[in-house]
């Protein structure tokens, strides 16, 4: 194939990434316009006043530092928990020989193909028969469990790419099976463990359906569902306040993007081809 | 001192069978070679003795241990892989130093045994690397430094040289000979080339089929091969191998094998009714002598030449010296070397030997 120039790749490319761009431009700009420059009929790209009275209301006025928090915990455990299952049972699936090894495994790919939708009110029921409707938990184990087959499945490639003789190197060299464990398959993991880390935490993140059915105090609510209920009632959507709240919604992921842009996109691309 | 022994031993996978039953001793300080075509169950053989398999039969004693049921940590073996399976994200010295982590060596001693091993394998300049950034024949000095570094009783090498190229082979070989010789320690070495089983061991186990066909040292095993497969497999080019009878020649044995018949200086006393006939390529003298052969191809090597001849129906190959005028399709005399031709019954494949040899 003949390389074409670098300008015309550009010609493609940058207006692609413009037009996925600008509505978080649109987001950004919002939140530091004055109030009263929002409706004017004349709307302006850049803002002539800038102001951060929208971002002091909503840290200060609203209960926005409480579903933070709630989502930071909902999004942390969700991701402990996954990543603790996953790698256990990824391993499992690809060292350990039992019956019906690889029927567990298409089953548990099977309930990621379910829409979430579906699986709503069954869920809904069993947690308040165990009594934690309406808490973080009832949401850590309602992602867990749509997130934990895909994160199975990640990892299960990531696995089976790690030579076993590694291991059996690492258990005559004198570790356990545990310590080879440790020693060399996690090590070895651990792009894909970041990798499916990150997958996991962004969709507890970002996650609405769920949050909005299943969690109805302020206590529990995260951001997504909080965000939406105090700032759109029938009567008003409070835009400058949305904008603010919905930039400090993303600063947390756009962070631990650039922390771990590596890991994700390489972690992806090998999931995906092995897999 | 017996260091290793298998007592019926086998190894199934679920139905495939790759060990029937497996007996061998191994001397202490012996270097024994598991010698066999791909899918033998060398590598099986090996990994059992290791504790990376558990056999489904049979008793492994190390030493006076029984370690069926040791932990491959508990067995005090080292082990070089096939793949050599280093530690992708440990340096050389971390690599090489991890056995006696795990065993709790004092960090003082591990950098001592390090700089020992280090010098032995010519590894210094390496240590700091990761084993990526390493050449084939490096990596393979790493492998075995892990392996030296413990001193363990018995080492296991999973065809250890078969990643590298010829000459790095070559070398390495040596290196592993002058290795063994310095340590005096218990070696079991798998590969399927026969060449390094020669070169290296003091006893070659032959094994076709996950049994074993022949346990004897390398001159025995060529000179004497116990059956029609060992006598094949052994030497390259191999062996002339065809049907034949035994008769009686006026008190002496005679051969007859395609339109030859070869007497024999052994008495014609009990004899198998047919025999499988084997000729080595060394035993074939071309130039001279009672028969005639037509030659069909000519393969010149420098030191020497590769000749395939058809004697009357009889193929044969013939080592000789130099690179000799002759041509495809010129008719050439030939005589065998008659003490050397080789005997195996046709029922059973073994070997027989003539009264009075
Ligand atoms: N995990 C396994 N499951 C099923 N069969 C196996 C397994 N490992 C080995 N085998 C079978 O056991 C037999 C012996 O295998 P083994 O690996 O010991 O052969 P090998 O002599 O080392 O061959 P090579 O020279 O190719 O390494 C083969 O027929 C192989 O197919
Ligand atoms: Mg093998």
């Amino acid at each position: 194939m003949k390389k074409r120039p670098a300008w015309i790749v550009s010609l493609v490319t940058w207006p692609i990434v413009l037009l996925i761009a600008f509505p978080l431009l649109w987001m950004l700009i919002t939140s530091i316009k004055p109030a009263a420059e929002l409706f004017s009929t004349s709307p302006t790209l850049l803002p002539k006043a800038i102001t951060f009275e929208h971002y002091a209301r909503v840290l200060q006025d609203t209960p926005f530092l409480q579903y933070f928090a709630n989502s930071m915990i909902l999004a942390t455990s969700t991701t402990v928990v996954v990543i603790s299952i996953s790698v256990l049972g990824a391993y499992s699936l690809v060292r350990f020989a039992y019956p019906g090894r690889e029927t567990l495994a298409s089953l548990v790919l099977f309930t990621y193909l379910l829409p979430s939708v579906v699986l709503i009110s069954p869920l809904y029921l069993m947690l308040v028969s165990i009594g934690l409707a309406n808490t973080l938990a009832s949401l850590v184990i309602a992602y867990t469990s749509f997130a934990l087959p895909y994160a199975l499945w990640l990892l299960r490639s990531f696995m089976a790419g790690i030579p076993q003789d590694l291991e059996s190197a690492a258990m005559v060299d004198g570790a356990s099976r545990m310590g080879a464990f440790i020693d060399v398959v996690l090590p070895q993991a651990l792009p894909g463990i970041i990798s499916t880390a990150l997958f996991t935490f962004i969709l507890a993140w970002n996650e609405y359906l769920y949050a909005l059915v299943l969690v109805n105090s302020d206590e529990a609510r995260p951001l997504t569902t909080g965000v939406m209920t105090m700032l759109i009632s029938a009567f008003n959507i409070e835009w400058s306040l949305l904008m603010a709240a919905s930039v400090l919604m993303s600063v947390p992921l756009i962070i631990i993007f650039a922390f771990f842009q590596r890991h994700l996109t390489s972690g992806f691309g090998a999931g995906g081809v092995k897999g | 001192m017996v260091q290793v022994v298998f007592e019926k031993v086998s190894k199934a996978y679920g139905d495939t069978v790759a060990i029937p039953g497996l007996d061998l001793m191994i001397e202490s300080g012996e270097f024994v070679s598991l010698l066999g075509p791909s899918g033998c169950g060398k590598s099986t053989t090996l990994r059992m003795l290791a504790g990376l398999e558990q056999p489904t039969s049979g008793n492994i004693r190390i030493g006076d241990r029984d370690v069926v049921n040791l932990a491959p940590a508990a067995r005090d073996i080292a082990m070089v892989f096939q793949s050599y399976a280093l530690y992708p994200h440990m340096t050389v010295a971390e690599n090489i130093c991890y056995p006696l982590k795990k065993r709790g060596v004092a960090k003082a001693d591990r950098a001592i045994k390090l700089a020992e091993v280090a010098a032995l394998l010519q590894l210094e300049p390496l240590l700091a690397r990761k084993p990526g950034q390493l050449s084939g024949g490096q990596q393979q000095r790493v492998a075995l430094g892990r392996a030296l570094v413990r001193e363990p009783s018995v080492f296991l090498l999973d065809e250890p040289l078969s990643n590298l190229d010829a000459s790095l082979r070559a070398h390495m070989r040596a290196e592993l000979i002058e290795l063994h010789r310095r340590l005096g320690k218990t070696m079991v070495y798998v590969t399927h080339d026969q060449l390094e089983a020669m070169t290296m061991s003091s006893r070659i186990a032959v094994m076709r089929a996950g049994e074993l066909q022949q346990f004897a040292p390398p001159d025995e095993i060529y000179n004497r091969p116990a059956n029609v497969f060992v006598a094949g497999f052994i030497g390259t080019p191999a062996m002339a191998l065809a049907d034949g009878s035994l008769a009686d020649g006026g008190g002496h044995l005679v051969v007859h094998v395609g339109p030859l018949a070869v007497a024999l200086p052994y008495a014609a006393a009990a004899r198998p009714a047919a025999v499988t006939v084997g000729i080595r390529p060394e035993d074939v003298l071309v130039g001279e002598g009672p028969w005639q052969a037509q030659v069909r191809l000519v393969e010149p090597t420098g030191y020497e030449t590769i000749v395939a001849l058809d004697a009357g129906g009889l193929a044969l190959t013939a080592r000789v010296p130099g690179s000799k005028a002759l041509r495809v399709g010129e008719t050439v005399p030939f005589d065998l070397r008659r003490e050397r031709i080789h005997l195996f019954d046709k029922s059973d494949g073994r070997r027989w030997k003539p009264a009075g040899r």
